[in-house]
């Protein structure tokens, strides 16, 4: 089991280092020079610019900009082209923000998903299950920012309401209770468009695992023994059908960056997948390159914990 | 509990606590919902965050829209657009002039000519009033120096770095003539008067032979025969006080001159006060800045924000440095936390910034002209041109800026009140008048003609814009009203291509000398406006017999492979300018290499002439006149198709108001009046909110 765990490490390492490398030289391939100024301003010179390139150390031959920028990365000294501010003090603040909307459009997914794929598979071939199925498909098919789109403007058009940002804006002066209130709020929205196509997936699967668990031999076995079927179904075909989905709590993991670039975008919220984004569009190298480099951790470390949690829950590949 | 009802119970649960805290916040008609401090705070949206908030480093919009609350400079400009004393309460521009004595040549009367011969000479002449000297104060003689300077040297080889050199310079005497106003042709007056000695200096008779041969190029930069060194004197207003207390005095603007162009702060605005020579006070309320040349549009940048040196200064920011435990010589302005928690004299007061998402102020009780009604302002950052509406709709933000073919249907809502204005720039095609067929006016004239311009301002622009026929913004007095923009007259364009040599061939494709005339037109990706304009504009060229194709480049590719290097036959651009005469780096002709602004190649000696003439210019109505001279000339010789200018239109919540203090202490409701430009904002210290909109006499719709 350790050796187990040791190599796997070790062989996630050597891709990490890759991936540092490419996603250092990628950023350099694009058009373009990074720099706090507008190249277009009238009255600059280009010597003035080359002044600035070499403040930042953009002069620098590739290898020497690349051993800095993990140095600092790592010692934390690293900062934004942007707004000078530290790196990864950045990272963790906007971590934190996007946090709640990852945490409630987790918790919406698996609460709707299970029962919504349990009930399609027990009513399989029913009005019901058409239906669902008929939605579910147009639910995935459906682009998630167009959807966010319609969704708040229906909201915001009929009830006259702010549904942007962490919560409604220039509203300090509010009490406790009207404050948590007004954060739950602005949860709703885009977590739950968040969500809506994990929703639609996941319950794909669960329905088609809880089809094939229910035609199992020991399913029969148990409904021939005359429990109720309530008893067969959630106690003894839903836990083998949960099953697969425990590793899936690992693949999770990246998601916390991935998954949240365009509702953070449309939906104003200070989430890392936003500042991911922006520095992008600004060309903020050293954000840009760190963000990369905390997905590559991100997803490794998710592999690594969906590996493990498969050995805990399945006796079978114990080894 | 079973597992089937848990599996009912989560979804329901968690749903009921999600919807129900609707009900908790406030909408767009109740905004006091839980708050009513809601009415005291004014709250705007920005597409992109501010960088640094220092307004000698900042060169983005956003850093400097909060930037001009917090700081104030020492002038501003009024509604009507002329200037106006904030941090300065009066200014006098002056000019102090250098002429060289040189002692070799001699008076028509034969004497030799000596500083203080030539000056009794001239004081003659000023005692009889001798026009040429009517502006002229006092005349002194200033004697032979030596004069230090640092002089940078042309790279041996190319990649090298520029090294500086320090020269001792032999400097021969001189006569300092102080002049009651600036004029540029005043040493063309003086070389009347004194029968052609002006013109007869040359600028590199006080360097050693030796330098001479060295610094030829640099000579006239170095010694001039002549110089004009425009003064201006501010007086500054007393009793001022910064955020923290400390009193602003003449020393804080002198400090700021020096943090920008100190070169390791890097401040992007180096260039706009690269001619001032030197800036002294006189006094705690009076500062004096020489200008090494004469460059009208410098007095403008006096708009900058003023520093406060007490926490900026050398000394403060090696304190700073060991605070902070950083080394104090390698820490510099840009490193001081200042530019994140800047401390002005301004109507707001910095509170606090969180990046991409908000900055707060607030209201500057002790501000000179009394504080403004809002208590707080917040600027906050919504990077999605949709969602900021979706916020102004739910009066979470108090100003929205409509797109073009939303200004109809908003103009409606009772909700809002509106303001519009022409922007500050223009949309043109810019044709590379180093390439074969643009070098004739009459094929830049026909391609000019054969654009439906007043078709793109409605179809493209939802009628949200205007034409233009010129140079120059439209709202200023530089812009020649009377100049027509080109008529669409696609037969006479016709007319004008045959006249230039053109024929139909048997394809219907327009050639010369067995060669078709084929061009390709590129624009910028990412500017729909842009691409519409491309589009159109091939499509009418095409009807003409013209093969024309179209290219659009990704933003940075477009201007460094294309603009910068002159590779392109014809382009879509658009300029934005400022509120000055100065078009010198868009039109002169020492501006057409690599990187500069003229990358059409406009080469005219007249509208050379005009150009240097505008800018050296500080009477407003001598330079209006010339500028009006320059746009004819440019109307006439159409190296740009000048298409549109774009009209915007604000939107605020019309619960905003203008509440005024009345004389016997009562307040009142007022209108809001629009500047020349059309924005509302400039009484924005006098604006409040009220629970439900107002009736004021209404303010003047455009």
């Amino acid at each position: 089991m350790l050796a187990f765990l040791l190599r796997t490490v070790w062989k996630k390492l050597w891709t990490l280092f890759f991936v540092s490398l490419i996603s250092f030289g990628v950023v350099y391939l694009a058009p373009g020079q990074p720099s706090q100024i507008d190249p277009m301003n009238p009255r600059f010179t280009p010597q003035q610019l080359e002044r600035y390139r070499k403040a930042f150390g953009l002069d620098q031959p590739l290898h020497v900009q690349y051993a800095r920028f993990y140095t600092q990365l790592v010692t934390g000294e690293l900062r934004s082209f942007k707004d000078n501010q530290p790196v990864l003090g950045k990272i963790v603040e906007r971590t934190l923000n996007s946090l709640p909307l990852f945490l409630v459009g987790t918790v919406l997914v698996w609460c709707y998903a299970f029962p919504l794929g349990i009930a399609t598979a027990v009513k399989r071939n029913t009005l019901f299950d058409r239906y669902t199925t008929v939605l579910v498909f147009a639910l995935i098919s459906i682009p998630g920012f167009y959807l966010a789109y319609l969704a708040m403007i229906f909201v915001v058009d009929t009830f006259r309401v702010d549904v942007i940002g962490l919560r409604t804006f220039g509203r300090e002066g509010a009490g406790w209770l009207y404050g948590a209130m007004d954060r739950t709020w602005h949860l709703v929205l885009p977590s739950l468009l968040g969500a809506v196509a994990g929703i639609a997936v996941l319950s794909r699967y669960v329905r088609s695992q809880m089809l094939e668990v229910i035609s199992a031999d020991y399913v029969r076995t148990a409904r021939s023994r005359g429990l109720d079927e309530d008893q067969v179904l959630y106690r003894h075909a839903l836990r083998n059908g949960l099953l697969p989905f425990v590793t899936m709590l690992g693949l999770l993991i990246p998601g916390l960056i991935g998954g949240s670039v365009i509702f953070e975008t449309i939906f104003a919220w200070p989430g890392i997948g936003r500042l991911g984004y922006e520095a992008i569009l600004s060309r903020d190298y050293p954000v840009v390159i760190a963000l990369n480099f905390v997905a590559a951790v991100l997803t490794l470390s998710g592999t690594l914990l969906s590996d493990v949690l498969y050995m805990v829950v399945d006796p079978r590949i114990r080894l | 509990m079973s597992a089937k009802t848990v599996l009912i119970l989560a979804p329901t649960l968690v749903s009921v606590f999600l919807v129900q805290s609707y009900f908790w916040v406030p909408t767009f008609d109740d905004q006091v919902r839980g708050d009513p401090d809601r009415l005291t705070r004014y709250i705007e949206s920005s597409i992109g965050d501010a960088s640094i908030l220092n307004p000698t480093l900042s060169a983005d919009s956003a850093s400097s829209e909060i930037g001009g609350l917090v700081f104030e400079g020492l002038i501003d400009r009024n509604r009507d657009l002329s200037f106006r004393g904030r941090l300065a309460e009066s200014w006098r521009i002056f000019e102090e002039a250098y002429l060289a004595v040189d002692e070799t040549q001699r008076f028509p009367d034969g004497t030799p000519v000596g500083a203080e011969a030539l000056r009794r000479r001239l004081e003659g002449a000023r005692a009889a009033n001798h026009p040429s000297l009517k502006l002229v104060e006092r005349i002194d003689v200033e004697p032979a120096t030596r004069v230090v300077e640092q002089v940078e040297e042309k790279p041996a080889a190319k990649g090298e770095p520029a090294k500086t050199a320090e020269v001792t310079l032999r400097r021969p005497p001189r006569l300092k003539f102080v002049l009651r106003e600036v004029d540029q042709d005043f040493f063309t007056k003086l070389d009347r008067l004194l029968d052609g000695y002006v013109g007869r200096l040359r600028p590199a008779r006080g360097l050693d032979p030796a330098l001479a041969a060295r610094l030829k190029e640099r000579a006239a930069e170095l010694l001039p025969a002549t110089e004009h060194n425009p003064v201006i004197l501010f007086q500054l207003r007393q009793g001022v006080r910064f955020h923290d207390g400390h009193a602003f005095d003449a020393g804080d603007v002198k400090f700021t001159y020096e943090t920008i162009v100190d070169p390791r702060n890097l401040s992007p605005r180096v260039p706009d006060f690269e001619p001032v020579k030197s800036v002294e006070t006189e006094g705690p309320s009076a500062v004096r800045v020489t200008y090494k040349r004469l460059f009208q549009p410098g007095f403008e940048s006096w708009g900058m924000g003023i520093l406060p040196e007490h926490r900026l200064s050398p000394d403060a920011l090696r304190a700073e440095a060991r605070a902070l435990g950083r080394d104090p010589n390698r820490f510099a302005v840009r490193d001081s936390q200042f530019n994140r928690n800047p401390i002005g004299t301004g109507p707001f007061r910095f509170v606090e910034w969180k990046t991409d998402q908000y900055i707060r102020l607030a209201r500057n009780d002790g501000y000179w002209e009394g504080p403004p009604n809002f208590r707080e302002y917040l600027y906050r950052i919504i990077p999605d041109p949709l969602t900021t509406e979706l916020t102004f709709y739910a009066g979470t933000t108090d100003e929205y800026t409509a797109q073009p073919h939303q200004v109809e249907r908003l103009r409606q809502d009772p909700r809002f009140m509106q303001f519009s204005g022409l922007a500050l720039g223009y949309t043109y095609i810019g044709y590379n008048l180093r390439r074969t067929p643009f070098r004739d006016v009459r094929v830049r004239m026909a391609l000019g003609m054969a654009i439906n311009a007043q078709e793109i301002i409605s179809y493209v622009l939802y009628g949200q814009a205007e034409r233009t026929s010129g140079p120059y913004p439209k709202q200023t007095d530089f812009y020649d009203p009377t100049v027509q923009p080109l008529p669409y007259d696609p037969k006479g364009a016709l007319r004008l291509l045959e006249e230039a040599g053109y024929r139909k061939n048997g394809e219907g494709w327009l050639e010369k000398d067995g060669k078709p005339l084929a061009f390709t037109l590129i624009t910028n990706s990412g500017n729909d406006i842009r691409r519409a304009v491309m589009a159109i504009a091939q499509n009418a060229w095409r009807r003409l017999g013209i093969k024309v194709e179209t290219l659009s480049l990704e933003w940075a590719v477009f201007i460094s492979e294309r603009v910068n290097k002159a590779d392109f036959d014809a382009l879509v651009l658009g300029w934005s300018m400022g509120l000055d005469a100065d078009i010198y780096q868009i039109f002169h002709s020492s501006q057409t290499g690599p990187f500069q602004l003229n990358f059409v190649d406009y080469r005219n000696p007249a509208a050379d002439e005009l150009l240097v003439r505008i800018r050296q210019e500080y009477d407003p109505a001598r330079q209006v006149a010339m500028a009006r001279e320059l746009h004819r000339l440019i109307a006439r010789e159409q190296p740009y198709t000048f298409l549109f200018v774009g009209k915007w239109t604000a939107l605020f919540d019309r619960k905003i108001t203008r509440q005024v203090r009345n004389p016997d202490g009562s307040l009142r409701y007022a209108a809001i009046v629009p500047t020349k430009l059309g924005s509302p904002k400039f009484d924005f210290n006098q604006w409040i909110k009220v629970p439900r909109p107002v009736d004021t006499p209404v303010h003047a719709a455009q």
